[in-house]
């Protein structure tokens, strides 16, 4: 370092480090008595009878039968909402109309009633004593207590992730590109999978990867609706509720370190989405901003 | 043979946009679309373009006589530079030329070999073959301007509509750019719209310049004629600094203070009223009193740095403020001094019967 260098060096701001070090430290102490501790907790607890009990439990009919179902859950909710979420997003975002903000509002409903009463609204709508109940029994088709209800309670409760996600984004981005392909002459299919999409194909990303983790882990709404039959309507956070509950802990934690690695997952993938979005070149995801734009001059 | 458009009228709920407005662009012409922030220049692009339509009625978009009205944007065959350019951000500078090749229905694509054709040929037309590798966000403002052109180009519009191509750059890249426009404009001689808020730029470029105000073309011209006989007083306000003496007509003259001087045109006022307006650079300065033809007044400040020097000076009779530009020679031969009394006389004096205040 030159001696200009030092002079001009930064002074330290803010607090002393006895103060830094001691909010650090219990920062940390935090992060492993409430996250890493339980998260060991689990694959210990697990492991607890060895792994030959680990992979019974695992290759166990009804637990292979609640990991079907949860994925038939979430094959169905996630795309489904990948469609809707692009869809309202796209309309809020690149469209004036009455009632927008109204439509924003109820996009984030989800979020703010408690999962339990999400799953309830679906069995009042089509329980047997629900508004369409004796219409559903007439023809024989079970929704609640059954496959669809699942579906339809998880892709309730997972309905805001990618639209989120997305309307910021889209907001952001503006229409002059959707603009520009039109004037260009691409149709409206082409403008959407040439422009809009590849815009905001890492936030999409990140909408599914959030989506998908809440649909195999949402317990309340799923719990009301499927009356727990086990090897029929069982997911996996409601297996790991009836091991639980029939005092078999190990089996319970066994089942329960598949949704903890499926978090551990989804974690690393978040993270690389979110490093894609402003990784090196970041065109997709991290417009220069119009200020920078017009003060940018080459020396 | 042109590009024309009637009775255009838009509402954004209840701002008018555009009023009745009328106008004819030759086949090859430049003409620049010059106004104030709302006063509709930009709106009345994106009606040409199709990305706006107009309120119903009688409106009509003529593209060489062809009514294109009805027809959706991506097949008026428009070239449109946006004003943030609007490049695609996931695409490098030649995927972003080639977009509007690619995306031709199968029957008229043309094949790989033609795009890098058209796309390379277009690329050296605007200077850009360096940087077809680049991606938008790599490229300086003016590069990205030139893109923005290269991409409009390349679908070979029948018209190029141009929203402020200039107004995100520097001053120093804005000069060139507009050369660099002209030049273009010569070489392949389009039919172009370019809107601008900067009546410099405007004059310098185009070859007519329709003058916005409040939605309404207030006037129309070559640059030399809307310069020298701007049709209103906004228009003169809006082409140059301007200054106003309030005064009286009387039988082509105007008296201001106790002087008279000529009005070339008067609309047959007699004993009213009126605001004279005098250009800055039509004011001369003495020392000596030059008969019936001039008034006295006060300098008040002086600026001689650059090419033309600036006065600030005060009328004697009723403490009107002026300003008067001096050329360098002119300057240095009268050596005036702040707080010296001189007196004024005044050329190419226009008064506008309407009552207008700046």
């Amino acid at each position: 370092m030159t001696d200009d260098a030092k002079i001009n060096a930064p002074h330290r701001i803010g607090e002393p480090p006895l103060v830094r070090r001691l909010l650090i430290a219990i920062a940390l102490a935090f992060i492993a008595l409430f996250l890493i501790v339980p998260l060991l907790s689990v694959f210990t607890e697990a492991l607890r009878q060895g792994l030959g009990f680990y992979f019974q439990t695992l290759r166990d009919p009804m637990t292979v039968s609640a990991i079907e179902l949860t994925l038939i859950a979430a094959g169905i909710s996630v795309p489904l909402n990948c469609l809707f979420g692009v869809a309202a997003a796209w309309a809020i975002a690149k469209f004036d109309f009455p009632g927008k903000n109204i439509l924003l509002t109820l996009i984030d409903l989800p979020f703010s009633i408690s999962p339990v009463i999400s799953g309830m609204i679906y069995v009042l709508i089509f329980g047997a004593q629900g508004w369409f109940g004796p219409w559903l029994v007439d023809h024989n088709l079970r929704i609640i207590f059954a496959v669809p209800g699942i579906v339809l309670a998880t892709i309730f409760v997972t309905f805001p992730f990618v639209a989120r996600e997305l309307i910021p984004l889209m907001q952001a981005q503006g229409r002059t590109e959707e603009e520009a392909a039109r004037v260009l002459g691409a149709s409206g299919w082409q403008m959407f999978w040439r422009v809009t999409l590849p815009n905001i194909k890492w936030g999409l990303l990140y909408g599914v990867i959030l989506c998908n983790a809440r649909a195999m882990g949402e317990f309340g709404a799923v719990s009301v609706v499927s009356g727990h039959i086990q090897g029929r309507t069982n997911t996996i956070p409601l297996h790991v509720q009836i091991l639980y509950e029939n005092n078999n802990i190990p089996g319970a934690f066994a089942v329960a370190s598949l949704l903890t690695f499926l978090a551990l997952v989804t974690l690393l993938l978040k993270t690389w989405v979110e490093y894609k979005h402003t990784g090196l070149r970041g065109t997709a995801f991290t417009p220069v901003p119009l200020k920078k734009r017009q003060t940018e001059i080459p020396a | 043979m042109s590009v024309e458009v009637k009775n255009i009228t838009k509402k954004f709920g209840d701002f008018t946009a555009l009023d009745q407005v009328n106008l004819k662009v030759e086949s090859g012409e430049l003409v620049a679309l010059l106004g104030p922030s709302g006063s509709g220049k930009t709106t009345l692009l994106r009606v040409i373009a199709g990305l706006e339509f107009p309120d119903s009625g009688a409106a009509q978009v003529l593209f060489y006589g062809e009514d294109v009205t009805a027809i959706p944007a991506s097949q008026r065959k428009a070239g449109f530079a946006f004003q943030h350019y609007a490049l695609f951000r996931h695409l490098n500078v030649f995927e972003n030329i080639a977009f509007g090749l690619r995306v031709r229905p199968k029957a008229t694509r043309p094949g790989e070999e033609q795009i890098r054709a058209r796309v390379g040929e277009l690329l050296k037309l605007n200077q850009l073959e360096p940087l077809a590798k680049r991606f938008p966000s790599q490229l300086s403002g003016g590069q990205r301007q030139r893109v923005a052109l290269a991409r409009a180009l390349a679908v070979e519009p029948k018209v190029l509509l141009l929203d402020e191509p200039f107004g995100a750059v520097d001053a120093k890249v804005r000069k060139e750019l507009r050369r660099w426009l002209r030049k273009l404009h010569e070489e392949i001689h389009i039919t172009t719209l370019f809107v601008t808020h900067d009546q410099e730029e405007a004059l310098e470029v185009a070859d007519r310049v329709a003058i916005l105000r409040d939605g309404r073309i207030e006037q129309i011209g070559t640059p030399e004629e809307i310069y020298d006989n701007p049709a209103s007083p906004f228009v003169y306000d809006f082409l140059g600094n301007v200054n106003l003496f309030s005064g009286r007509v009387r039988e082509g003259t105007v008296i201001i203070g106790e002087t008279e001087f000529a009005v070339e045109e008067t609309a047959g006022e007699t004993d009213t009223d009126a605001v004279a307006f005098v250009r800055p650079h039509d004011i001369r300065i003495t020392r000596e009193a030059n008969g019936q033809k001039t008034f006295p007044a006060r300098i008040l400040r002086c600026n001689g740095a650059g090419p033309l020097a600036n006065l600030e000076l005060e009328r004697l009779d009723n403490g009107g403020l002026f300003a008067a530009q001096l050329s360098k020679e002119e300057f240095q031969q009268l050596q005036p001094k702040a707080g010296e009394q001189v007196f004024v006389e005044l050329k190419n004096v226009k008064i506008f019967s309407e009552d207008f205040s700046i």
